[in-house]
């Protein structure tokens, strides 16, 4: 699992490369739980490269929801591959994040 | 020739016990004028030969017997040679000379006696010299190259020739054989440089040895003074004895007992670091055991320390546990003042950490500070890789106390215990694995016990369950409950994560489930609605799941008097479905999220019940994603699609065939890899017929 960040005015891309497993549901956590992210307005995540989720890499992100949405951050998904997104879907979090299919969509948001 | 020495041995014996009476008859023939003329006096040839013939007969008598040298026990066999044949022939040479010697001057002895007494001392002489000779031959064979052995054998049996040289050349020798007996006298000076045996003493016995070579010499001694003697005695009847064998013989013996002596007397001031390594070999030994023994922790230290003090013989010393806190865990002659001074000096010089070795303590400024009284420093770490133990402090009184040796001892030492104490560690840490493992044993017991195993007798529909956990314990679960006659409830889901902690949620899942069936009261009206008890469930559990996990489940209440089922999906797999009327096999696409992901009361708002009419012949497949997303050695997932094919081929097995080819189905996909998740499946069958009474 490799985390790339981009941080460019008030938004902050990380692309997710690899597998997102238990082991490295760790690095992403420690990413997303730095302080300094919630300076940002938004903050994108490339899912390009994401081959796989597990569920401890959906509990990171679900961990960090409510914090996001208390401090203003909104958190955008895009380039989703079609089985990240279908375990996205049947967990029902299709429907609580905000998932779209490009990156300009993202950045429009 | 190797045959004839062994017809020769048993003979050896007779030989020499008849050639010395004989001998002794000769003597005595020649010694006493009237039996000389009765019998006849013997020649000189023939005391000569006899002689010959007894030397010979106990060298090769002498030569038979089994080695002497036990391992490597050489005092005893000194001891041996010395209390047996040595002391007998000098107490039995010193006392005949010593009655000469009293003797006034000019009177005569009687010729008999002397002559007897002369071939006792004669046959007791050859005796020891032969013992002598082949004891030093244990000697020189101890530890000694192939080539000593045949080095030796020439040695004998040129040895032997000379015993020839009086036969046939009389009482002058001839100066030919001079050059012979100076190559064989060096010989025996050469044999005489194997002294290795010496090495192997300790001091004690090596004090034993010298007092013991120096008596055996000092036997030689006496019968070199008798022989002398007796030589001029005018009453000594026969000629004396063969002069050349038994000159080379005791030189050699003589020689090699004065090598021995000065190389051992050479060796006494070296004798106390040869036993000082020998202790600290007997201590790495120990040290060694210890580690196979499994002692404790304690033990190790001590034994170190113990060790390590006697070894480089400090005059203070002591030992610092990082576990044991400020207090030194082992001290030795050492007061507080002096620890703490020298320990408040490492760490300030920063060097309290590492190796260190200060022979000149005076000469640095720090410690002449502290006014020490010792001139010596060892500072040994005790740490592997990964850990520091703790630092050993070493003193001694003088300046250049401690040598490389010392060190590099003391290395071995403190390597050796670290290791014992890692390897302690380890076995400490693989029996608590054990008992874990046994716990968890347990636990997966209680929890198999938590999974149902019968279900009422109903014949409207058919249920078979199956499930798999991935470790001992499994965060999948599923449950039953029979409501009223006619409604039956059942749970599926998945506690996200594996192993203890998911295994903790499902019991609490479970008994969430026994509890929020108490509120379903249909006979006033209030059937429980699957999507209140999803909502009743997440917020039952938003005070007890961390944050990060959360539980996907399925909820279903099957009513057969209505013959229809209601339920709802709570982020779990999607239920896969065969319509027997449309023949169809489908999944039912409804929304849901899974539970402990938004836990506040808008949660119930993205839960939706789904109602649903059942058609005997109707199938409905539940699962956990342990099952679709089971993965092949390709890493492809067996997947949604390639279960609804094989539901549509075989919707008309029973519930229980149904299940099996599922399971068979995928066992095929995966070919053998271990189950990654936990996986359960429950299959239904759908029946025509009514319930029993």
């Amino acid at each position: 699992m490799k985390i790339v960040q981009n941080a460019a005015n008030d938004t902050l891309t990380l692309a997710l490369d690899g597998e997102l497993d238990a082991s490295s549901s760790v690095l992403l956590d420690n990413e997303l739980t730095k302080p300094e992210i919630l300076n940002f307005r938004k903050v994108m995540i490339d899912c390009q490269r994401l081959n796989y989720i597990s569920s401890a890499g959906l509990g990171v992100f679900i961990s960090h929801l409510q914090r996001f949405q208390d401090a203003g951050v909104r958190l955008v998904f895009f380039n989703m591959q079609e089985k990240v997104h279908n375990v996205f879907e049947i967990l029902g979090l299709d429907s609580l994040m905000t998932i779209v299919p490009s990156e300009q969509e993202a950045t429009a948001i | 020739m190797v045959a004839f020495r062994e017809k020769l041995i048993p003979v050896a014996l007779p030989l020499a016990v008849l050639s010395w009476l004989a001998l002794l008859v000769c003597m005595l023939l020649r010694a006493y004028a009237p039996a000389a003329s009765q019998w006849g006096t013997p020649p000189d040839w023939l005391i000569l030969l006899t002689q010959a013939a007894f030397a010979a007969g106990v060298f090769v008598y002498e030569r038979s017997r089994p080695d002497r040298l036990r391992g490597a026990e050489f005092v005893p066999l000194l001891r041996q040679l010395l209390l047996g044949p040595g002391l007998l022939a000098a107490g039995a040479a010193g006392l005949h000379l010593a009655e000469r010697l009293v003797l006034p001057a000019g009177m005569a002895t009687n010729p008999l006696l002397l002559n007897t007494l002369y071939t006792i001392n004669l046959g007791l002489f050859v005796y020891f010299l032969a013992r002598t000779c082949y004891a030093w031959r244990s000697l020189v064979f101890f530890r000694a190259q192939p080539s000593t052995r045949r080095e030796w054998e020439w040695f004998e049996l040129l040895l032997g020739a000379t015993l020839l040289f009086r036969l046939v050349q009389g009482q002058n020798l001839h100066w030919t054989v001079y050059p012979i007996m100076a190559i064989l006298a060096g010989l025996g000076v050469y044999l005489s440089a194997h002294q290795q045996w010496v090495a192997y003493l300790n001091r004690r016995q090596k004090w034993e040895v010298v007092f013991l070579q120096a008596a055996v010499l000092g036997v030689m001694a006496t019968y070199l003074v008798y022989f002398r003697y007796l030589q001029l005695a005018p009453e000594l009847a026969g000629p004396l004895a063969q002069h050349a064998f038994l000159l080379l013989t005791s030189f050699f013996a003589g020689f090699y007992a004065v090598m021995g002596l000065l190389v051992t007397l050479f060796n006494l001031p070296t004798a106390g670091v040869f036993e000082q390594k020998r202790e600290e070999i007997l201590s790495m030994q120990r040290l060694a055991q210890l580690i196979q023994k499994g002692q404790t922790e304690h033990e190790v230290y001590n034994l170190l320390f113990d060790s390590a003090v006697q070894t480089v013989e400090a005059d203070a010393a002591w030992l610092d546990l990082f576990a044991e806190g400020a207090n030194p865990f082992l001290e030795h002659k050492v007061d507080a003042t002096t620890r703490q001074g020298i320990c408040q000096l490492l760490t300030d010089y920063n060097i309290g950490h590492i190796e260190y070795l200060n022979n000149d303590l005076p000469h640095s400024a720090g410690f002449r500070a502290l006014g020490l009284e010792y001139g010596s420093l060892i500072v040994m770490p005790l740490r592997s890789s990964k850990h520091h133990y703790g630092t050993l402090y070493l003193l001694k009184r003088f300046r250049q106390g401690f040598d490389r040796e010392n060190l590099s001892l003391l290395q071995i030492f403190t390597s050796q215990t670290v290791l014992s104490i890692e390897n302690l560690r380890l076995l400490e840490h693989s029996l608590q694995n054990e008992r874990v493992k046994e716990e968890l044993k347990i636990a997966s017991l209680v929890q198999e016990g938590l999974i149902p195993k019968t279900l009422p007798a109903d014949s409207w529909f058919e249920i078979r369950w199956h499930s798999l956990p991935a470790r001992e314990v499994g965060g999948d679960f599923y449950d039953f409950l029979q409501l009223s006659s006619s409604r039956i409830a059942i749970i599926i889901g998945d506690v996200s994560g594996k192993g203890t902690t998911a295994a903790f949620h499902v019991a609490q899942m479970k008994g969430i489930f026994h509890s929020l069936m108490l509120l379903d009261r249909p006979e006033k009206g209030q059937p429980l609605q699957p999507s209140k008890f999803m909502a009743m469930a997440n917020q039952a559990l938003s005070h007890c799941l961390e944050r990060s996990s959360f539980i996907t489940a399925s909820f279903y209440i099957i009513d057969y008097k209505e013959r229809g089922f209601a339920f709802a999906r709570a982020g779990h797999c999607h239920t896969l479905y065969y319509n027997a009327i449309t023949e169809e096999s489908f999944y039912f696409q409804t929304e849901g999220l899974g539970l402990g992901i938004i836990r506040d009361a808008s949660y119930e708002k993205r839960i939706k019940n789904m109602y649903y009419d059942y058609n005997p012949g109707d199938v409905m497949v539940m699962y956990t994603d342990g099952i679709v997303e089971a993965r092949n050695a390709e890493d492809e997932e067996y997947g949604e699609a390639r279960l609804r094919e094989l539901l549509s081929r075989s919707h008309y097995l029973e519930a229980e065939e149904l299940k099996q080819a599922i399971i068979t189905d995928l066992e095929q996909f995966s070919r053998g890899l271990p189950p990654f998740d936990d996986q359960t499946l429950l299959v239904i069958k759908f029946k025509n017929a009514q319930p029993m009474a």
